[in-house]
């Protein structure tokens, strides 16, 4: 399984990432194909995302700013229509009591069923109020109409009374009193002819101001209740404490207008704060106005389009790195197969260039050789003759024999020299009469030693003793060479290579190179005549051999074809004209593959 | 038959002349081509052998003296180096051409074709 990932990785890697045949090295442009694709794709995905990412953080930044600049105006608003309902409110009860108080003489205002009368209109004329009752300057309650049984109540150690001397007005926060239900008591102060003062003083029921508040609440993520300045809670919070307790949030700073403030709450989620200290004409109040928004629950649906932008993105990032990596790999990998390319010819040609040269220096030696070698066969010759012609030494064998070898030795000479210079004659292009029986056995003089070594048979077959086409012998003698060698490379020792040579028809001979070697398998079949196709180890071979034996099969206008069989053996086919009437250009030629 | 042999290679020329008259050829060797000039003027050649590569005239130009001098005169050429330029001029101008080393019943036999 590992193995599987392993190989498909492998196939997946490109060409440049592998090792490079270290021969080939001096000849690439760059050094280091990775480092090119990294920088690559660095810059391009650089070039691509920068602008992207930026443009999308100002973008949310943008966002951020005017959905919360929203949600404080919307806050504000609430805050600032809630102050004004609850102050209207207050200031409304208040001047019924101021009213009633300036028109209406103390003794009339004690009077139970006047100040029952008078209820009972205030409570026809603004609701809410619960009872009324008058409290004279000790603090004792001289007058009382409502639903409870509170005459002669003694005030004199409230907080109210002792506030209440000090102004004309006095609004009381929320609390539970004698009777033990939560409400609000508003006072009104005015004095008696004799110069005493005495209060009128009423009882707001909670629950019309918490029905006023309640109407501005804008949803669950929304709160709205009132506080006193210590951070009692007054009216009922959702979140921030139940009623009477201190609220978990810090009370505000003391402000005349409604202000709105970005904080957090306990748990560290974000809030926005409307507040207002309710303050009336008359008289000023314990109350602060708390309008809460959670920043999370507001922040609903531009959370979800903004999960949306930061998902598109994302995924567009993917999608450019993904086609910056493909494109960059793609390129990076054709300058390298390109740049690969030219090292392989340039290292080629350098073998060429090599090979003309031990061609040139082999005719230069072969030269030089030849004179004294003649020399040594004419003196030898020389030396025979005068033992033939003279009676005396004909008859000694031995000397005869001697001279012989002498011969014979310069005739290999000879033979060699004659080699070296066919050799040197190969860089030149000449179109001539070419006798295949002479070529083929030229070609397998370079292998009879190696052959020899490994046991390997070669048979040669060409019936016509006289088999001549007209063509390029040093091209012929190179694919021959090419193939040949091919042969020695693929075949074990012990192997058989079989040449034979024959008239295709009246103007075409056919030479078949053939091995009971290791054979290919089919698929490599059709690529092996493609430049850089190898079986054999990265960097062991150029993969250009039969490249080139198939270029020069072409240009001496004939054909080749392979069959082979895995195991069996392999058969390469050469088709060649007999005779060529167009020029062959000039051009290359080499043994590598 | 009357054989003039020209080798700069002094050795070679001698000795193979040796070679040539003990097997009853007539043969006269000299080493340049000047000098090869002077003989012809002086005596008639059936065939004259030339090395290809010689300092001074050269054995393809001095061919083209000596038939000037004497028509009809033969002509082989040897050579050390056997390069393709000096096949073709070679083959083209004279009847043989033959490399060193050589084999001597080869050009006896090449002689007594020419002279036929």
């Amino acid at each position: 399984m590992i193995d599987k990932f392993r190989k498909l990785l492998g196939s997946l890697r490109p060409e440049f990432y592998h090792r490079t045949a270290e021969h080939l090295n001096p000849y690439f442009t760059f050094t280091d194909y990775r480092k090119i694709w990294a920088i690559g794709v660095f810059l391009l995905a650089a070039t691509a995302l920068v602008p992207l990412i930026v443009v999308t953080i100002i973008h949310n930044q943008l966002i951020q700013k005017s959905v919360d600049s929203e949600i404080i105006l919307r806050t504000e608003r609430v805050a600032s229509n809630a102050r004004r309902a609850v102050t209207f409110f207050l200031e409304e009860r208040l001047n019924a009591l101021r009213f009633t108080v300036n028109e209406i003489e103390y003794d009339q205002l004690t009077n139970s069923d006047l100040l029952a009368e008078i209820l009972r209109n205030l409570k026809l004329g603004f609701g809410g109020l619960t009872d009324l009752s008058v409290i004279d300057h000790t603090g004792i309650q001289v007058a009382y109409a409502g639903p409870f049984k509170l005459e002669g109540k003694n005030y004199s150690n409230q907080i109210w009374f002792v506030e209440c001397q000090k102004c004309n007005f006095y609004v009381s926060q929320i609390f539970r009193g004698y009777r033990d239900l939560p409400h609000i008591i508003i006072l009104a102060k005015s004095f008696r002819p004799d110069g005493t003062f005495f209060i009128l003083r009423a009882t707001i029921e909670t629950e019309r101001l918490i029905q006023t508040l309640s109407s501005y609440e804008t949803g669950a993520h929304a709160d709205i209740f009132l506080t006193n300045r210590s951070g009692i809670i007054q009216t009922s919070s959702k979140h921030y404490g139940k009623i009477f307790e201190k609220m978990t949030l810090p009370v505000p700073n003391f402000s005349h207008r409604t202000q709105t403030v970005i904080s957090t709450d306990g748990q560290g989620g974000s809030i926005i704060t409307g507040y207002a200290f309710i303050s009336t004409q008359i008289a000023d109040t314990p109350f602060i106005l708390m309008v809460i928004k959670q920043k999370a629950g507001m922040m609903g649906a531009w959370q979800e389009l903004h999960s949306k932008i930061n998902w598109f993105v994302g995924l567009g990032i993917m999608v450019i790195i993904l086609v910056v990596t493909i494109t960059c790999t793609f390129m990076v990998n054709k300058l390298y197969l390109a740049d690969r390319a030219k090292a392989e010819t340039m290292a080629l040609m350098e073998q060429n260039n090599q090979l003309a040269s031990i061609g040139q220096l082999a005719a230069g030696v072969a030269h030089e050789i030849n004179n004294p070698l003649a020399l040594i066969n004419e003196t030898a010759g020389y030396v025979k003759d005068l033992f033939v012609i003279k009676e005396q030494y004909r008859k000694d064998e031995e000397l005869m024999e001697n001279i012989d070898y002498i011969l014979e030795a310069v005739e290999r000479c000879g033979t060699i020299t004659r080699q070296l210079l066919g050799f040197a004659r190969k860089f030149d292009v000449k179109i001539q009469k070419v006798n295949l029986k002479e070529v083929i056995s030229d070609v397998l003089h370079f292998h009879n030693k190696e052959a020899e070594y490994r046991n390997i048979k070669i048979h040669v077959d060409v019936p016509e003793d006289n088999l001549e086409i007209e063509t390029d012998q040093g091209k012929l003698q190179q694919i021959l060479l090419n193939l040949v060698n091919n042969v020695f490379q693929a075949v074990d020792n012990g192997c058989w290579l079989d040449i034979h040579a024959s008239h295709n028809g009246p103007d075409k001979v056919d030479i078949t190179i053939s091995d009971n070697g290791c054979g290919m398998p089919q698929e490599n079949l059709s690529k092996i005549f493609e430049p850089f196709f190898t079986t054999k180890d990265r960097g062991a071979g150029t993969g250009l051999g039969l490249a080139i034996t198939y270029g020069l099969v072409k240009k001496l206008h004939g054909n080749i074809s392979v069959e082979s069989k895995e195991k069996e053996g392999t058969t390469f086919t050469i088709t060649l004209p007999t005779l060529i009437h167009e020029e062959i250009s000039e051009d290359e030629g080499s043994i590598g593959r | 038959m009357k054989v003039l042999l020209v080798d700069d290679e002094k050795k070679f020329a001698m000795m193979l002349s040796k070679r040539l008259a003990l097997r009853g050829i007539d043969v006269n060797y000299v080493y340049t081509g000047e000098e090869a000039l002077v003989m012809a003027e002086n005596s008639r050649y059936d065939v004259a052998i030339l090395d290809v590569k010689m300092p001074g005239i050269g054995g393809i130009e001095l061919k083209r003296k000596l038939s000037g001098l004497a028509p009809g005169m033969k002509f082989i050429f040897l050579t050390g180096h056997g390069s393709e330029t000096d096949f073709e001029i070679g083959s083209a101008e004279a009847a043989y051409y033959l490399a060193k080393p050589l084999q001597i019943e080869k050009l006896i036999e090449i002689l007594h074709e020419v002279t036929e």
